[in-house]
């Protein structure tokens, strides 16, 4: 009886990838080829991967807050708003990964809900790589944007190195937008104007160095729910003197390139009461107010 | 313009200027008259740019508009002016009760028929679905299965006329001119204590965005916004009609057609069952802002009411918390309010979704709230108007008819009630509710 022998091809070729560690683009840390999360801070290395291909440093944007003021509804409708316009500023979304964001909010919107809570584990944030063009724009320019837990960034403001994703992403990123819930600080309730605080002491102290300082990156402050506060909507820098004293007065040390702005998302709101989920807020209609000005402002100064 | 010592000021530096140089020159001393010179062409260039200014400020209007009433005010007494006046007012539907129709010439009647045909369009009588039917409407025909499935309700509506554009500024000018925001009559009692909150950003009554109660010059023909529930109801009695219910405004713009005993066709939009951005103004569509009434005309509805989706949301009489509003799988009965809002519909220029801008959808707001994007239109029933002339005819016109006129001016229940049904259920009088 004679044995057929087959001849198994040596997958050198896989090997070889391993060989060559790719670093994760947020944390420059090295990983494999094949790890969809960076082993360090949990960022996705997709990104890595297409700044690699594209031979493009894209920038970074951090949208940051306190847990419930807005992130995700603000960031998905920003990017739903800017794929949709041809005028200005207009936004392509790159990998598929990126349109996540944009279609949970909008078609949790769209059923007149707002998208879930987004989940503390970096691993399941969603990130945002999108390429923006526009008139005002020589040329296009890449962007990465991600939805960043609020209670993940206050863990990582309050106990530093806790989740070194955000701290390794606000080294880099070269503008951020501070969200704040202009409901609560009209309610009186300060904790919105500490939190931002703290955020603000954080990143003016994550670059000794002058010239990465982040007194000199572009900041801007934005209100949400502002569609009912009228007081906000009309004038948002001087709602932040009255409302958010301590906030403004930060800024006015801290950060030499920054704005208020107001925004809202959702007409009117009610409440529905749940047995899993407490108290959940529900929009009554979707009427998008100040949006994109502070995402073309940053632009701008970046 | 320049004021009198101004003028003075001017023409003494003037003559000292003048003099100095010729003294100056006399005297040959050069200085002096150069410096006289220069002094001389500055005042002259002054004067001449203090003209040029205004000039230029005499060119440029007036930014307010001059009470509309104001000029016809000659003879209050004389009927033929009051008609005249109420006509241009709008108040066509006072004139239109039976009460006062009997009592006006023919000409008058005729004028009045006209301005009703050209302002409201008729509804006829009928059965209309409300609910969160959009989906179900997507082949135009709802059968009363998909009805229930959707939990839709049914109504029966008494005809009755719609304003076919939304209420402008120049309309409502007209209300805040007639002092009606100091005509408590008007008001719903429970908010006589908020009508003092309603001004203008000078402090002066009016809508929200109006100054010294005026509008901005350019802006008469854009409906009215920065209105409360109650300033529109307010307008409406003084005009002698109505805010329309919910089921009213529904079956205005859907225009349910009957099939059969369990079907009929009835429209997600207006112009049709599909959207079409062009025949509206909302977000993407349009300028990004509010725009007149007689804008976007090919979304006109089939009775030929304009504007019913986009440009403003409008207030019906109707309570959101007993409306057809869905979030998800949850109905608005599981919703936690604070306090009564009140029902829009039909979206506005900044709404996003097209889901959110069909005659089904329905949002709500508190009633004291004064938007952006919030405006109205009215309704009157065709039992409250007498659409034929009674045969008795006075040979001449009298003073009778004035009179009643004013008494005609009687507050009329914004929404209506039909006898024994309370708040919060509360809809027209020409309304009732079928059972599915």
């Amino acid at each position: 009886m004679s044995s057929k022998s087959v001849i198994q091809p040596l997958e050198s070729y896989r090997l070889s990838q391993y060989a060559v560690p790719i670093p994760c683009y947020i944390c420059g840390t090295d990983n494999t080829y094949d790890c969809e999360f960076c082993t360090h801070c949990m960022a996705p290395m997709a990104l890595a991967h297409q700044a690699n291909s594209q031979k493009v440093a894209p920038s970074m944007i951090a949208v940051i807050g306190a847990s419930g003021v807005g992130k995700t509804v603000y960031m998905g409708m920003l990017i739903d708003m800017l794929s949709r316009q041809t005028e200005d500023i207009n936004l392509f979304v790159r990998g598929a990964f990126s349109i996540t964001l944009q279609q949970n909010t909008v078609s949790a919107l769209a059923r007149n809900e707002f998208p879930k809570k987004t989940p503390n584990e970096p691993d399941r944030w969603n990130w945002v790589h999108c390429q923006i063009r526009g008139s005002l724009r020589r040329y296009p320019s890449e962007l990465i944007m991600p939805d960043m837990a609020g209670e993940a960034v206050l863990e990582e403001v309050d106990h530093p190195h806790t989740y070194r994703v955000v701290r390794s992403f606000l080294e880099k990123c070269g503008g951020a937008m501070i969200l704040i819930d202009s409901l609560k600080l009209q309610d009186g309730n300060r904790d919105q104007d500490y939190f931002t605080m703290k955020l603000a002491s954080y990143l003016d102290e994550l670059h000794d160095n002058g010239k990465k300082s982040w007194a000199k990156r572009p900041v801007a402050l934005v209100f949400t729910k502002a569609d009912q506060c009228d007081e906000c909507m009309d004038n948002p820098t001087e709602y932040a003197k009255h409302h958010a004293a301590g906030l403004w007065q930060q800024c006015q040390q801290r950060f030499s390139r920054h704005k208020f702005f107001a925004t809202g998302v959702a007409g009117a709101c009610a409440r529905r009461e749940s047995m899993t989920e407490g108290h959940v807020n529900v929009p009554l209609r979707i009427e998008p107010r100040g949006i994109t000005e502070p995402f073309t402002w940053l632009l701008g100064g970046m | 313009m320049q004021t009198r010592l101004e003028k003075t000021v001017f023409g003494l530096i003037l003559l000292f200027c003048v003099v100095n140089a010729a003294v100056g020159w006399w005297m040959n001393n050069d200085l002096l008259t150069t410096a006289s010179i220069a002094g001389t062409c500055y005042v002259l260039l002054r004067i001449a740019y203090n003209r040029r200014l205004a000039k230029r400020r005499g060119k440029v209007k007036s930014v307010t508009v001059k009470p509309a009433v104001a000029e016809r005010e000659d003879n209050p007494s004389d009927p033929d002016n009051l008609i005249q006046r109420m006509l241009y007012q709008g108040r066509f539907a006072l004139l239109l009760r039976a009460q006062v129709a009997g009592n006006m010439t023919a000409e008058q009647f005729d004028l009045a028929m006209e301005a009703l045909g050209d302002g409201m369009s008729l509804v006829p009588d009928g059965e209309v679905v409300l609910g969160q039917l959009d989906d179900a409407l997507d082949d135009g025909e709802l059968e009363d299965e998909e009805i229930a499935a959707a939990r839709g309700r049914k109504f029966s509506v008494q005809a009755f006329f719609l304003d076919r554009y939304p209420v402008t500024n120049r309309q409502y000018q007209e209300f805040v001119a007639a002092g009606g925001y100091e005509q408590m009559p008007l008001w719903d009692e429970s908010a006589l204590a908020a009508v003092l909150d309603f001004v203008d950003c000078t402090g002066t009554p009016g809508p929200r965005y109006w100054k010294n109660g005026l509008y901005e010059l350019g802006e008469e023909d854009l409906p009215v916004v920065g209105i409360s529930w109650y300033e529109a109801s307010a307008y409406a009695r003084w005009v002698g009609k109505r805010l329309p219910s919910d089921a009213e405004w529904v079956k205005a713009g859907a225009w349910p057609v009957p099939l059969s005993d369990n079907s009929r066709v009835q429209r997600k939009f207006p112009w049709g069952d599909t959207m079409d951005r062009s025949r509206t103004n909302l977000w993407g569509s349009g300028p990004e802002k509010i725009v007149p009434v007689d804008q976007f005309p090919l979304g006109v509805s089939v009775g030929g009411v304009h504007q019913l989706i986009g440009n403003v949301w409008e207030w019906t009489c109707g309570h959101f918390q007993s409306g057809t509003f869905q979030s998800g799988n949850h109905s608005v009965d599981e919703l936690v309010i604070s306090m009564p809002l009140k029902s829009i519909r039909g979206g506005a220029f900044d709404t996003y979704f097209d889901n959110q801008a069909t005659c089904q959808f329905q949002s709500g707001e508190n009633p004291l709230h004064r938007r952006h994007n919030i405006g109205f239109r009215c309704a009157v029933a065709v039992t409250d108007l007498a659409l034929r002339r009674p045969e008795e005819e006075l040979p001449e016109a009298s003073a009778a008819p004035a009179e009643q006129a004013r008494e005609a001016e009687t507050p009329v229940a914004a929404c209506a009630l039909p006898e024994g049904q309370t708040e919060p259920e509360a809809d027209s009088t020409s309304t009732t509710e079928a059972s599915v």
